[in-house]
């Protein structure tokens, strides 16, 4: 073709997305496909995807993904016209050639110009046309995985017509335009704060009451707007969580058969939408934890049933929103975690003193999976032991706000729980005064705020400590932390704001709590990035410039303190 | 005759291939040119307003190319105008079956701009003839 060169490459972008979406959405009706060997209307959904593909891909001259889909195309026209069925085996190679078109997609997101080695599955593809494939082994994992799940059924029926709707109405927009849009109206909140403010101090001291009220009103109205504008700005961040959950079904299949296991994969609330930025990030996490699920959770089958539980094995996905938050889950049916023996086990690799280990409640023991050097496998299996540890799930999720929670019985099985925020970009932040400087705190994080008497904090084995209704926290002085003054003791009432992150909580001390704000964080630059208990800075609506406090950094200097 | 300023519905599920097809469209000249992405959304918008010619793909959800074709036969304001079918090398025994439709030409993807711009030109021949 003889476009413009800058035209084919937008084209090519398009079609490099328009094919990912596409092979997205088939991992989902290959595995149905698998439950259901004969439904002809997925076949025929799946044929067309791939025929699609091999279509735009030969007006592109992409010859490999022609030369691969072809073959694929060509097996899958004989399996949905019903001249063959499908087995473990076809299956096993029709997944290959799909990695394969997905390896060639990236290559030409790249433009690294890799020439993929075709010629293993090409052979096999030509093997099953010709009716000369001998499956190598018995696909029993796929075949006894059973009857289909109701929610996968109702997921795979509603899809086709979704997408439909979505294409006609929607455009792609690039995503730096986007934040650039998020940017200026981040921007936009923080001269609305600005206005706010003065507006204020303009009404106290106006002579012209009309004046003031015209002002006032005008402010009101931008008021509004500017939160109208926020809210639309985030939601086109947001994208529904069924892109991150939707490669989970091939994954499982492939892990279980893999491991000999048989697991179901149940997901529920893939319509739940985040922002963008935290769906890339929680992907990695939730991989991460679905496979130690399925290779360290799950049983065998002889096991299971030796048990009483039923042969194969159940993970759930789920995610819904709660409040501010998204909650994403991850449970088991499996073995479940023994918080005495995770205790032992971190004594033994010299994580924790036995006395310390001795101390810690049932919730806090199932943290221990989370200190670094824990979970990070002796015997590195290709499943689990990929050198991330929980510590760097835990790292990924506080990157983004989030807390984790486990929960877990034995013999009955685990939950793993991330609470995730809605947006990154705009946060509600408590700003506090102390050794005279101004702070934010994130409101997530802040569980109540009371106002004490020096005589409250009480001083326990070396350390601050306060009572509130029979719960002891630990206190820190906030202008200590930061600045290694000691906070003053000047004006008898002083103010603790309690923190909890997670099931961990504890008390900071302020001389003043100054109010609620919105806030719009920036990072600290490359130069102080990374600054314990610092997560960013932002301006103020009276156009100070203030430190916002990281939480998650501040509890753990909080807990090396009380180690020491 | 070539009117280039004819209107043209091009109908494809894969946004992408309906974009390179457009722009081929541009390529020889035609550039009064819309898009539907499966044969309801192309009926719709042939019911609601007038185009002079119509390029499908033949394999979409929904309603595919083949009961597009039949639809615009069957209907009684449609039935004239002329329809060219996308097809794959692998479904040219489809061609039987969309020349009995009524089909006024096919062309097998991928294509280039002349041997589009040859398959309209005779298209128009004919039925200007």
């Amino acid at each position: 073709m003889s476009f413009q060169a800058d035209e084919m490459d937008d084209i090519i972008n398009d079609f490099l997305v328009e094919a990912t979406e596409s092979l997205e959405q088939l991992d989902q009706k290959f595995i149905d496909l698998e439950k259901q060997p004969n439904d002809t209307a997925l076949l025929n959904d799946i044929f067309r995807s791939i025929h699609t593909i091999k279509g735009a891909a030969g007006f592109l001259g992409f010859q490999q993904m022609v030369d691969i889909t072809h073959c694929t195309e060509d097996v899958l026209n004989k399996l949905r016209k019903g001249e063959m069925k499908v087995s473990s085996g076809i299956m096993d190679t029709i997944l290959k050639s799909v990695d394969l078109i997905k390896l060639i997609l990236n290559n030409i997101k790249e433009r690294n110009n890799r020439e993929e080695d075709l010629k293993p599955t090409i052979a096999l593809l030509t093997e099953i046309l010709e009716g000369r494939f001998k499956e190598d082994e018995p696909g029993e994992a796929s075949q006894a995985s059973g009857k289909t799940g109701e929610s996968e059924d109702e997921h795979r029926q509603a899809r086709p017509e979704e997408v439909g709707v979505a294409r006609e109405q929607s455009i792609r927009v690039d995503i730096e335009r986007l934040d650039s849009v998020l940017n200026l109206a981040g921007e936009l909140v923080l001269s609305r704060n600005r206005l706010m403010r003065l507006g204020g101090k303009f009404s106290d001291s106006a002579q012209d009451s009309d004046l003031h009220t015209h002002v006032n009103e005008a402010i009101a109205q931008l008021d509004l707007v500017t939160t109208d504008l926020q809210l639309a700005v985030m939601k086109m961040r947001m994208q529904p969580i069924a892109k991150v959950f939707n490669k989970f079904p091939r994954m499982v299949r492939d892990l279980a058969r893999q491991m000999d296991k048989e697991v179901e994969l149940h997901i529920s609330g893939e319509e739940t939408e985040l922002d963008k930025t935290v769906i890339e990030e929680i992907g990695d996490p939730l991989v991460h934890i679905v496979r130690n699920a399925i290779d360290h959770g799950m049983e065998m089958p002889a096991e299971r049933e030796a048990k009483g539980k039923p042969r194969c094995g159940r993970v759930e996905l789920k995610a819904y929103q709660e409040g501010r938050n998204i909650v994403v889950s991850v449970s088991d049916d499996g073995k479940g975690m023994d918080p005495e023996a995770l205790k032992r086990s971190a004594v033994e690799k010299g994580l924790m003193l036995a006395e310390e280990a001795e101390k810690l409640s049932r919730s806090d023991a199932f943290n221990i999976i989370f200190i670094p050097g824990f979970s990070t496998a002796k015997a590195v299996s290709s499943i689990s032991g990929r050198g991330v540890g929980m510590d760097v799930v835990k790292t990924n999720i506080s990157r983004i706000n989030g807390t984790i929670t486990i929960d877990s019985e034995v013999g009955k099985g685990t939950r793993i729980t991330f609470r995730l925020p809605l947006t990154l970009a705009i946060i509600q932040a408590l700003t506090v005064e102390a050794g005279g400087e101004v702070y934010g705190i994130p409101l997530s994080n802040v569980t109540e705020n009371i106002r004490v008497t020096a005589e409250e904090i009480r001083t326990v084995e070396g350390r601050e400590v306060i009572n509130i209704r029979d719960r002891i926290y630990p206190v820190v002085r906030l202008g200590s932390l930061v600045d290694g003054k000691s906070g003053s003791d000047r004006g008898e009432w002083k103010y603790i704001v309690i923190i909890g992150i997670g099931e961990k909580h504890f008390g900071i001390l302020v001389d003043r709590l100054h109010g609620q704000e919105e806030i719009v964080m920036k990072s600290m630059g490359e130069y102080l990035k990374g600054t314990e208990g610092v997560a960013g800075a932002c301006i103020t609506g009276d156009g100070n410039v203030i430190l916002i406090l990281d939480m998650a950094g501040l509890l753990t200097s909080v807990q090396r303190a009380y180690v020491h | 005759m070539l009117d280039q300023n004819m209107k043209i519905l091009v109908v494809d599920d894969f946004s992408t291939m309906r974009r390179i097809i457009r722009n081929i469209l541009r390529e020889i000249g035609y550039n009064n040119v819309d898009e539907a992405d499966d044969g309801s959304t192309a009926l719709e918008k042939l019911k609601s307003s007038k185009f002079d010619f119509v390029v499908t793909d033949w394999n979409m959800p929904n309603m595919p190319g083949i009961e597009l074709l039949k639809a615009i036969r069957q209907d009684e304001v449609l039935k004239n105008t002329p329809v060219l079918m996308v097809t794959a090398e692998a479904a040219k025994e489809n061609v039987v079956t969309a020349v009995a439709a009524g089909v006024n030409n096919y062309i097998v993807k991928p294509f280039t701009a002349a041997a589009l711009k040859d398959r309209i030109d005779i298209i128009l021949q004919k039925v200007n003839a």
